[in-house]
């Protein structure tokens, strides 16, 4: 087992089984995942001693379930990161070939066609189709790459927020260009996934299109490509989530709004831009710029807040038989907090939260929102038509 | 159990758009994802799944370009211990019948227990390249395979039938199954198993080292001849609802009430 | 005169649709090419069979034996490499079911005799036969010619040429001797098996709800399942479905599943390709929402969407809820 020489180098031996992360988990109380049980029996394969009963860690297919919101890595109080350990052993399990199905569909989907929905690439920037934009691809230089993201690029909500955000560049005046058709999965949920392999490839791929366009900055929509591309890549690349890009804008005075948005509004830190990159606070400082908003908090939110269930994979894959999904928790706690908006600044909060809404039957109650929306609200002239 | 394993190298065209080339003879295929023929695909699990119960080996072969090593790789990647490519300029314009042929040259001296193929390939869909196979090789086959047991020296396997019905039908090894999709559940293959994959041995072969002449392959030694593609002419088509998704269903509630279906 | 071979299809005591259709077309053929429409029927104990047949064809050739009961390609293959061998029809037509892919390739192989399988349309040019076929999933068209020979075999599409009814032909019977000599013992018939029926019935559905591999996730199949609620429809689906899973198989639409006939058939993320369609196409009312405008759904249905259906299915639901109060 090559695989296990991969689990071997991380830090599960000193584990002292204090538990705090299955206690933090979110998916515990309805899984059968358990981190602190799986460093334990991560350390038994690892050993030449045999567990009783005998240990088939190929046959726990709980190991999908864990959404790799880091919970776990953060409050580790022995710096195990179990996280990594369940990426590690979910590779273990594909190279095997067991993986669930849907997984299996949306890892060849971003083989084959560049995202994880497998739709082809020539649709990948229709979205952008009636909007100023330039694209790299096509010779139109810019110092700012725009880089969109499979679920901007492809899910018709998510969409609405690729559209804001150039919406709001465009306003701003600010010169940025796309990679169009040419933008291919940045890899971070395949990392996840513990597809070693593949996101060696989309690694290779990205970073030959960034020297091939002589691209420097790079502004992502999505807290998922702005983690991959910061940590993952093995390279120091200039990377910023648009929550930092426009808190930056702020704070140089760069942008102001004309239009108030009365608006109570309480906001869902992505853990992929909390827990995992500590940005908690380029956010807020958006949403509280914008005259007019009255921004509440969850009880439990910043490091404490609890993940939506869109990242590890989670969005192609159900935990059988699952029933309560976090995101209809959180979106109960965001009404009971009294706020007309939930917030938030990742896609994929933006589609299990926009679900959740539905399935909770709240619609009339509150309405999720993206930041870039938000701003791009505020930023309308006064001619224009407020949404 | 000695499982080969005939394989094709097929584009995916269900989400695509499709164009006619120039020569109006075959398909644009530029733009398009290839991948191995989804039928067959389950026909190399079912071939893996066997040898992994009953021991043996497995080995894929396929009629096709440099491109169709990714489709073999996948398979070695699956399980299958050898692969063979089959590769001439002559091949081309080769019909199911010609295939099968050039098929038929490499496999009559391989030894084997078991033919599996997938019950028909997804772009010319002709259904025909596993049962030449068999008659050429004189062994019996089954199509439309859904289940296989195997049972000392035979097969007992569920063929579909139309209507939801199957029919149980029992062979005698060696034996060719042409096997549906639903078969099994085709296991993920990681880029890690394919990158290990290469070292497993894939062969080369072209039209000398199956011992055919010209003649026998390609167009002239073809029951059939491409004489033009064309996207089908419209004969009916459906009203196509315009409008913003509310407006369209809106109108489709309207035709469901005028119907009385609501 | 030259004669053209239809081989009847039948099946638990039943002479299969395909039988006529292939008749129909095969009597404007013969007429054409002045040939004598021919049906050729294996069997035991197929006399009726052979009295309907007469009907639609000039002659019958009927060839009784036990071991000809239940379909058996090799046993079939013999019988009718004989019948061919000796009377060389200028065409044979068999339909491309599974009876037909099972026997069609190795016979034409062992005649040494050019065959297309899985013809959507036919016709003689001179001496040379010429079918349509249809590849990619029937988003092209082949026109394809067959090496020139005296006497050739094609498969049909079922479903695909109309059954016509015809003054009764007043065919003549003739009873061939089978040439079995030994049985067949490498391969047997066994039996029929029947997959047991789960609770819902969608033969008898008056409205169904049909998903395909668009869909791409069970999670979301929710989504299409409350559109179904709200119409009080029953769901369906095409076969990757099925093959995933996700279904169970009692569900499936099509040539291999359930022929359907509801009032209404909302085929939604299907492509439509005719193992589908000859499942569905005599439905009353067929909506399709699929967001490929050249899917060929599009062929068969009265109305169509071209759109993502995560927008259309939705939207569409709540509007039926609203009608509905
Ligand atoms: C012997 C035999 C018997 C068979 N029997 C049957 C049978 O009984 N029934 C059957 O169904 N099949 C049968 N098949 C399989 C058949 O050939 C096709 O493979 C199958 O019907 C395709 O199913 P599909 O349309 O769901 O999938 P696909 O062909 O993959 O089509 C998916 C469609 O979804 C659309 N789509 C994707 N995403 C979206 C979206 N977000 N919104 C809207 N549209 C979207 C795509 O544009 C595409 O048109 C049989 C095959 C064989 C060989
Ligand atoms: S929190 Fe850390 S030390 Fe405690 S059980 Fe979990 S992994 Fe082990
Ligand atoms: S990463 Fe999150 S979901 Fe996964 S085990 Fe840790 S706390 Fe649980």
């Amino acid at each position: 087992m090559e695989e296990l020489g991969a689990i071997k180098k991380l830090n599960f031996n000193v584990c002292m089984q204090c538990g705090k992360c299955t206690g933090s988990c979110p998916v515990f109380p309805k899984s059968k995942l358990n981190p602190r049980r799986l460093m334990l029996e991560t350390a038994y394969l690892i050993s030449p001693l045999t567990m009783h009963p005998p240990l088939n860690i190929y046959e726990k297919s709980e190991i999908w379930d864990c959404t790799t919101c880091s919970t776990c890595s953060y409050r580790c109080p022995r710096e195990v990161e179990p996280m990594d350990v369940i990426i590690g052993l979910r590779g273990l399990l594909l190279e095997q070939g067991r993986v669930p199905s849907t997984l299996g569909d949306a890892l060849e989907g971003v083989y084959k066609y560049g995202n994880p929905w497998g739709i082809s690439r020539s649709k990948r920037s229709d979205w952008a189709q009636d909007l100023k934009v330039k694209y790299v691809s096509e010779g139109e230089k810019a110092e700012l790459l725009y880089f969109v993201g499979c679920a901007a690029a492809y899910d018709s909500r998510a969409q609405e927020v690729a559209r804001a955000l150039v919406k709001n560049l465009n306003t701003l005046g600010i010169d940025f260009s796309i990679l169009g058709n040419k933008e291919t999965c940045c890899g971070n949920e395949v990392y996840s996934l513990g597809e070693k392999g593949l996101f060696e490839i989309l690694v290779e791929k990205n970073l030959s299109l960034l020297d091939q366009y002589g691209i420097n900055r790079i502004l992502t929509t999505s807290p998922h490509c702005f983690n991959a591309f910061k940590n993952k890549y093995g390279k120091d690349l200039a990377v910023q989530h648009y929550t930092q890009y426009f808190a930056d804008l702020i704070d140089k005075g760069k942008l102001k709004f004309p239009q108030r948005v009365e608006k109570v509004v309480t906001y869902q830190d992505p853990c992929f831009l909390g827990k995992h990159n500590d940005i908690y606070d380029e956010p807020r400082k958006i949403i509280e710029s914008i005259p007019g908003i009255k921004l509440v908090e969850l009880n439990l939110s910043r490091g404490r807040s609890v993940c939506c269930e869109g990242g590890g994979g989670r969005m192609w894959y159900d935990i059988p038989g699952e029933r309560g999904r976090l995101a209809e928790t959180r979106v109960k706690e965001a009404i009971d907090v009294g706020a007309d908006i939930l917030a938030v600044a990742c896609p994929f909060c933006l589609l299990t939260f926009d679900d959740a809404v539905k399935t909770t039957g709240n619609e009339d109650k509150i309405q999720v929102m993206d930041i870039m929306e938000l701003v791009a609200e505020a930023l309308l002239s006064s001619n224009e038509q407020v949404i | 159990m000695n499982v080969i394993v005939c394989v094709k190298h097929v584009p995916e065209t269900a989400e695509a758009e499709i164009a006619i080339h120039e020569s109006r003879k075959r398909i644009k295929t530029e733009d398009l994802v290839f991948d191995i023929n989804e039928w067959d695909d389950y026909a190399v699990e079912e071939a893996v799944l066997l040898k992994e119960k009953l021991g043996g080996s497995v080995t894929a072969i396929t009629v096709g370009s440099e491109d169709a090593d990714s489709t073999l790789r996948k398979c070695l990647a699956r399980g299958a211990d050898k692969a063979v490519r089959l590769t001439d300029k002559a091949f081309e314009g080769s019909d199911s019948y010609a295939i099968a042929k050039i098929l038929y040259k490499i496999i009559k001296d391989l030894p084997f227990d078991l033919i599996l193929t997938g019950a028909q390939a997804g772009d010319d869909g002709c259904a025909q390249v596993g049962v030449v196979l068999a008659e050429l090789l004189g062994i019996p086959h089954v199509t439309m395979v859904k289940k296989v047991e195997s049972v000392e020296g035979h097969v007992k396997v569920n063929r579909e039938l139309e209507g939801g019905l199957e029919e149980i039908v029992e062979a005698k090894l060696p034996v060719l199954l042409a096997v549906q999709t639903g078969i099994n559940e085709p296991r993920y293959i990681s880029i890690m198993g394919i990158r290990k994959a290469m070292k497993k041995e894939m062969k080369v072969l072209g039209l000398k080292d199956v011992g055919l002449t010209e003649e026998e392959v390609g167009e002239s030694g073809s029951w059939i001849t491409v004489e033009k593609m064309f996207i089908p002419p419209v004969e009916k088509e459906a009203e196509i609802l315009t409008g913003g998704v509310d407006e369209i269903a809106t109108k489709i509630v309207e035709t469901l009430r005028a119907k009385g279906l609501i | 005169m030259k004669e053209l071979f239809v081989l009847a299809e039948h099946r638990q005591g039943e002479l299969r649709d395909v039988t006529f259709e292939m008749l129909t077309k095969g009597m404007e053929l013969s007429q054409k090419t002045n040939a004598d429409l021919t049906a050729v029927l294996l069997g035991h104990n197929v006399q009726e069979f052979a009295k309907k047949l007469a009907n639609h064809a000039k002659k019958v050739l009927i060839i009784d034996d036990a071991r000809l009961e239940n379909f058996n390609a090799e046993a079939y293959q013999r019988v009718l490499f004989h019948l061919i061998s000796e009377r060389k029809p200028s065409l044979t037509l068999v339909g491309h079911t599974a009876f037909g892919v099972d026997l069609a390739p190795s016979l034409a192989t062992e005649l040494n005799l050019p065959l297309a399988t899985d013809c959507i349309d036919l016709k003689f040019e001179g001496e040379k036969l010429v079918v349509i076929r249809q590849v990619y999933g029937g988003k092209v068209n082949v026109k394809a010619s067959l090496r020139k020979s005296d006497s050739y075999i094609l498969t049909l599409r079922p479903a695909t040429f109309e059954a016509q009814e015809t003054k009764p032909q007043g065919g003549k019977i003739v009873k061939i001797a089978s040439p079995l000599s030994e049985d067949i013992t490498y391969k047997r018939f066994i039996e029929y098996f029947q997959p047991p029926a789960g609770e819902v019935d969608i033969a008898t559905a008056d409205i169904i709800v049909a998903i395909g591999r668009g869909i791409k996730d069970t999670e979301n199949m929710l989504v299409v399942e409350k559109l179904a609620e709200a119409l009080g429809g029953v769901l369906a689906c095409s076969r990757p479905i099925v093959d995933k899973g996700w279904l169970p198989n009692d569900r499936q639409v099509g040539t291999s599943g359930k022929i359907v006939k509801p009032k209404l058939y909302i085929a939604i993320g299907i492509s439509g390709q005719f193992q589908h369609i000859s499942g569905m196409k005599n439905s009353d009312l067929i909506i399709a929402i699929n967001k490929d405008s050249k899917a060929p759904i599009f062929r068969t249905a009265d109305y169509g969407v071209v759109e993502d259906l995560f927008k259309v299915v939705p939207s569409l639901t709540d509007k039926i809820l609203e009608e509905k109060h």
